[in-house]
């Protein structure tokens, strides 16, 4: 009766309380986690909560397991249960202010904590930064694959675009490169054209995406399949044949300005955007489309031109994604952008879930990190990964959590 | 309920007092392997791993590595990259900022070579590339150093040996475009070719895309061209391939490669059709000698196949990092100070004696070492032909 | 002249695996309306089987069990393999795609998407990562008619192609399954409930296709005797391309898709610097697709993914 009742109360704390939460565990950490290691026996703090360290040496477990229990699930959810009638009385109060301005504290209070998790080793920040791109890609895709109900495979075709496009500019500008010769602008300039070159590398591809938008929107079926799968090969090829970037061998050198506060409000940016795109008349008209095409057409949907639009959308923040992508790595050659790339983002979008905002980032993460975590069973791990995805496809046909708007005023709201 | 967090709560404490006994704070040399075991060339990663492995055995059966007089015991970090190249930048910040691995050993492939060099180089890890051959992997990156010669060497050399052998003037390059590797030799061939024979002497320069099997066409395009001999600088299932569709198109002319071919699958795929053909490589298994032999048959013994060159290459890159951590002299426990010293240390080595030939280091950390030229016997072993050096 | 007929000759054998690894896609995409993820890997299983089989049975011919000559060993490799493949299909609907039969299409294609991987990454667990040569059943003769280079395999491989296709055409034309499959194709709501057993005849269909795929892997070893586990991912994305540019439920329109995009890839490679192949290739597809949207057999129609 008790469990339950504790149980309970953890229902009423709203977002704020369970964000202070996760930021003071991770203050914790950075005060205690080195010591606390040393106490457990372990070797490092666990960079991902303790899974390849327990897969890899499973008599550390014990330590493990302890470490994320006292590091994050006890102070998490004891400041999250203690705070709660502060913080419930806080979002009350900030929703007395505009909307914007609680999603803005909620989201500082957020990215704080990332940027103080991340702080601890370098392979949780690229482990950090690939996973909110993995986040953007999938998005994009899902309006796509999800709102629109197509089955479009051309997304890493979009994103070499992008990448491209946005790697292009910056090494032209900003790199004495011996493809391109010397910069043009003084490295300070770098920050501030950046956002210009992932604009630049979004509309390449979403002008890319015109080209198969034009032909493959004439008929409703599943020819927009095929041709957004010839339209990968070709870019591919196209990319490889083209050595003013470098051709097979890529394009290195890019300069490093895609830090994490730079991915992470182009995420935010990515998710904000195209949550009020589907939640838009537009979205509304979009899942009419994927409902009855001739049913939205008499009622007045402008059938084509909403599909052009959804698609260029996701073509845009997909070519956005490839430019932070190519940042981040600061390397790109046109195999990246394969067959591969398109089993693993369409792996998670239909994992996440299909029409919903959450879904599509409960995909990429989950799968992202669970690349990370099973590492230790090397080959295995590619034979547990696609059998999860199996039984939840099988559970839950249109993934983890389909269908779900995303609300921001209900996310940020007081829960008493 | 209760009994079952007891039990979960007494497990915990029972196994947190004894996991500090099993991990004790010896000071230990990490070295990690970034290897594609699943993937595009998952050959290339089990050549790896086991030649790493037998490494690895040979230090257990000597008790630790030995430096400055006392034994180390080693440990191998072997991750897998998935022939993906954000994965091999993954694998790289992972082994050098989780494991806290003093040297890197990998990734094989240029492609994901040359972004893992630049996570090395920034974290200041040394790290060797004992199968990449593009010049950007190794360039302006003090940490970053490789184990095999460069395109621009062995270009010239299959087109030398061509030319001083039969005398040709018109030769064909039938390649991969998407994949770096053969690309960069096919065209470091053209020029070195067209350099001997005049523009236009390379009459046909054709291409496929990886994982392509059938030549068909560019194979006919090269027959029809009227070339004397056809160059490929491919792996050895596509050189399986390449040269029997060429023998039923009615090609009879001589095909040569490069140190890709030396696979001991390229014979055991391809059959008598490959007999009598030549390559430039690092190394000769067939009529190898000394230390060479030694590992060949070892592996041979242990895996059931002769090693390929990777596993060949992957072994020097070893036992240089060894040379190098054995010479920095001292383990100070602190990750980074080792680190360092073992590059300098590594880029001090300016001769290794390796199974794959000697070689001596650059500037920026890459080995010249003399090519071999192979012919394939009518046995279907690699015969020693010639040595070519720069 | 001799220039071309030699690349048609070579663009007929190349067409004849593409046109026989659509027709088993193009079986379940027409029938069940899935894709077939896996197919490509069903193919590579194939082709291990028949592997397995082949140097089985010559194993026993050379102990001096069994006395057979070579043509028997092949056409046996192939009879038992494609059997035995046909279990793999029946298999691979039972647990990936029947459990799926009201979920959205998509979903169903991401299984199938999956077990491609798990067939892919067992392989790779189970046999290493060595390629396997595939053992030459027939021996290679060469005949030169009048410039133009030609083997016995070349065709023996279009002429076993053709046979399967034309036994597969009948068999859907003229046999009682074949219409409940042409029914199912019509519809599939109403049909099952005028008693044709729909799951009986999705397994049929998923063994037929991969019976086929598995003729279409020996028929590649023979060819191409280099098989890895990897093999098959290619040839899944390009007979899927092929499958629903013919057209759906047509078999004649998978068939000529598939030898199109052998005799495209060809001769585009011919006509064309080799390096522009796939850029060029595809993009007539893509110029085909735009003039002819229904592809060259399929009926206009609303396919609506079931979400």
């Amino acid at each position: 009766m008790l469990s339950r009742r504790i149980w309970d109360s953890f229902f009423r704390v709203p977002l704020l309380g369970w964000l202070i939460g996760i930021l003071i565990a991770v203050m914790l950490e950075h005060l205690l986690g080195d010591s606390l290691v040393d106490v457990l026996g372990l070797s490092k703090i666990p960079a991902l909560f303790g899974f390849v360290i327990i897969l890899k040496n499973p008599i550390l477990m014990p330590g493990a397991t302890l470490y994320v229990l006292l590091i994050y699930i006890i102070p998490v959810s004891a400041v999250a249960r203690i705070s709660s009638w502060p913080a419930n009385k806080l979002a009350a109060r900030l929703l007395d202010f505009p909307i914007w301005f609680s999603v803005v504290i909620h989201l500082g209070l957020f990215y704080a904590a990332l940027h103080m998790w991340s702080e601890i080793s370098a392979y949780r920040l690229l482990t950090l930064k690939l996973t909110l791109i993995a986040i953007m890609v999938t998005l994009s895709l899902n309006v796509v694959n999800g709102y629109m109900g197509e089955f479009s495979c051309s997304h890493p075709g979009f994103m070499a675009l992008g990448a491209y496009a946005a790697s292009v500019v910056t090494v032209v500008l900003f790199v004495n490169d011996r493809l391109f010769g010397p910069a043009l602008l003084a490295p300070a300039f770098g920050p501030f054209i950046f956002p210009v070159a992932l604009v630049t590398g979004g509309m390449v591809a979403a002008l890319g995406a015109l080209a198969i938008a034009i032909p493959s929107f004439r008929t409703r079926g599943d020819y927009l399949a095929i041709i957004s799968l010839a339209f990968m090969f070709i870019i591919k090829s196209m990319i490889e044949n083209l050595e003013v970037v470098g051709g097979p061998r890529g394009l290195s050198s890019q300069p490093d300005y895609a830090n994490l506060p730079i991915v992470f409000f182009w995420t935010i940016a990515c998710i904000w955007m195209t949550n009020n795109f589907v939640r838009s008349i537009l979205g509304k008209a979009l899942n009419a489309v994927r409902d009855d095409e001739m049913a939205a057409n008499a009622m007045t949907v402008n059938t084509r031109r909403t599909k052009i639009i959804a698609f260029l959308f996701a073509a845009f923040w997909a070519g956005v994604a490839g430019g932070l992508f190519a940042h981040v790595l600061r390397y790109v050659n046109p195999a990246t952008f394969g067959l591969q790339k398109l089993a693993e983002v369409l792996a998670m979008v239909y994992f996440g879930g299909l029409n919903s905002v959450y879904g599509s980032i409960v995909g990429a993460v989950s799968l992202s990190l669970l690349g990370e975590a099973l590492r230790p069973l090397e080959i295995f791990k590619w034979i547990i990964i696609p059998l999860l995805l199996i039984l939840v496809m099988i559970y839950r046909p249109t993934g983890l959590v389909a269908f779900k708007e995303l609300n921001v005023r209900n996310l940020v709201k007081p829960k008493q | 309920m209760r009994k079952v967090l007891l039990l979960l709560v007494s497990c915990l404490v029972i196994g947190l007092i004894l996991s500090p006994c099993v991990w004790s704070k010896t000071k230990i040399i990490k070295v990690g392997i970034n290897a594609p075991l699943t993937g595009d060339i998952p050959k290339v990663g089990e050549g790896t791993k086991y030649a790493a492995q037998m490494w690895l055995e040979d230090i257990k059966s000597a008790g630790g590595l030995e430096v400055g007089g006392k034994k180390y015991p080693v440990e191998l970090v072997i991750e897998d990259n998935e022939s993906k190249a954000e994965s091999a930048v993954k694998v790289n910040t992972k082994m050098i900022t989780q494991d806290e691995v003093m040297v890197i050993v990998g990734p094989q492939a240029s492609s994901q070579a040359i972004p893992a060099g630049e996570v090395a180089n920034n974290y200041k890890t040394p790290m060797i590339s004992p199968w990449s051959t593009n010049p950007d992997t190794t360039k302006n990156r003090p940490f970053v150093f490789r184990g095999c010669f460069l395109d621009p060497f062995q270009g010239p050399v299959a087109a030398n040996f061509i030319k001083e052998e039969f005398g040709f003037t018109k030769a064909a390059v039938l390649y991969d475009v998407a994949s770096d590797y053969p690309k960069g030799l096919a065209e470091f061939f053209k020029k070195a070719w067209e350099k001997a024979n005049g523009a236009g002497s390379v009459v046909a320069f054709e291409s496929f895309t990886t994982k392509d099997v059938d030549f068909s066409s560019q194979l006919t395009k090269i027959i029809k061209s009227g070339a004397e001999v056809l160059f490929t600088p491919q792996y050895y299932n596509e050189v399986a391939l390449i040269v029997q569709q060429a023998h039923e198109l009615g090609w009879n002319k001589p095909i040569t490669g490069s140190d890709s071919w030396g696979s001991a699958e390229t014979v055991e795929l391809c059959g008598k059709d490959c007999y009598g053909l030549f390559f430039s490589t690092h190394y000769a298994a067939a009529g190898a000698k000394g230390a060479t032999k030694a590992f060949i048959d070892r592996y041979n013994k242990k895996y059931g196949y002769v090693p390929d060159d990777v596993g060949a290459l992957t072994w020097d890159a070893l036992q240089i990092v060894q040379k190098a951590i054995q010479s920095y002299g001292k383990i100070t426990g602190n990750v980074e100070k080792d680190r360092k010293g073992i590059r300098d240390a590594l880029a001090n080595i300016k001769e290794f004696d390796g199974i794959t030939g000697k070689m001596t280091f650059t500037e920026d950390g890459d080995p010249i070492k003399c090519a071999v030229i192979v012919r394939i016997s009518e046995k279907g072993e690699y015969e020693f032909y010639k040595s070519v050096c720069p | 002249m001799v220039f071309f007929f030699q690349n048609l000759i070579n663009a007929l054998q190349w067409g004849s695996f593409y046109a026989l690894i659509a027709l088993g896609y193009s079986m379940v995409y027409g029938i069940l309306m899935l894709f077939n993820f896996a197919h490509g890997d069903i193919f590579m299983v194939g082709a291990y089987i028949g592997f397995g089989v082949a140097t089985g049975i010559a194993a026993l011919a050379s102990l001096g069990a069994i006395v057979l000559p070579n043509w028997l060993i092949l056409v046996l490799t192939i009879i038992i393999s494609m059997f035995l493949t046909s279990f793999v299909g029946i298999l691979v609907e039972r647990l990936g795609y029947r459990p799926l039969r009201e979920a959205p299409r998509a979903s169903a294609a991401i299984t199938g998407l999956m077990i491609g991987i798990i067939l892919e990454t067992g392989n790779l667990a189970l046999l290493g990562a060595r390629r396997v040569r595939f053992p030459s059943l027939i021996e290679s003769a060469t005949y030169n008619i009048g410039g133009v280079y030609v083997t016995n395999k070349k065709i023996m491989i279009v002429g076993v192609s053709l046979m399967l296709m034309l036994a597969l055409h009948q068999f859907v034309r003229r046999s009682k399954y074949g219409m409940a499959m042409r029914a199912m194709a019509f519809d599939y709501v109403v049909v099952p409930l005028m008693g044709v057993p729909i799951n009986t005849i999705a397994a049929m269909t998923f063994a037929i296709g991969s019976a086929l795929a598995a003729a279409a892997g020996i028929l590649f070893g023979i060819a191409y005797p280099v098989l890895d586990p990897y093999m098959g991912i290619v040839f899944g994305w390009k007979a899927f391309v092929a499958a629903i540019l013919g057209g759906r439920g047509s078999i004649l329109g998978a068939t000529l898709a598939g030898f199109l995009l052998g005799f495209i890839e060809i001769f585009v490679a011919m006509i064309f610097p080799s390096t522009l192949r796939d850029f060029i290739a595809y993009s007539i597809i893509l110029l085909i697709l735009t003039f002819r949207p229904h592809g060259f057999f399929g009926e206009p129609y609303s396919a609506r993914l079931r979400l």
